[in-house]
């Protein structure tokens, strides 16, 4: 099975209900398989199915919850 | 305008910034009462459209009534 691991920095939690509402709203999307947020290292890695969704889709939703989230240069 | 008052759970500053930046990018004036989770918003819009707006963050979200 395919499966890509994505990376994501994401600015603005300040606390673990910011990590929790992160790490639910974004492992109930189509084609996430894992959710795993860190508030101490400002990162969020995500578990996905590329053939359903991409990196910057993930980098969209979390930006679309009200936080800054940016991909690393070298994760394409 | 119609003031429309919610009941959002937000628990820190980031959760309170989470619903600014949303709002900010309905472009509505608002107004959030952190310490009693509250938030008030100045818009024609229709309650549903700020209700789902509000719900992007994640957070529970409860449509208390205008005010």
């Amino acid at each position: 099975p395919l499966s890509g691991n994505a990376e994501i920095r994401i600015e603005g939690m300040t606390c673990n209900s910011c990590v929790q509402s992160i790490e639910e709203t974004i492992s109930k999307r189509k084609g996430v398989r894992s959710a795993k947020v860190s508030l101490a290292n400002h990162q969020g890695t995500f578990e996905y199915d590329p053939l359903v969704t991409t990196p910057e889709e993930l980098r969209g939703a979390v930006e679309d919850m009200g936080f800054d989230a940016f991909l690393p240069e070298s994760n394409s | 305008m119609t003031k429309h008052e919610f009941f959002v759970d937000m628990t820190c500053e980031g959760c309170s910034g989470a619903v600014t930046r949303v709002l900010t990018k309905l472009d509505v004036k608002f107004d959030i009462d952190l310490p009693n989770k509250k938030v008030f918003i100045d818009s024609d819009k229709d309650k549903d459209v700020l209700l789902e707006t509000l719900k992007k963050t994640g957070k529970t979200v409860t449509y208390i009534g205008p005010k």
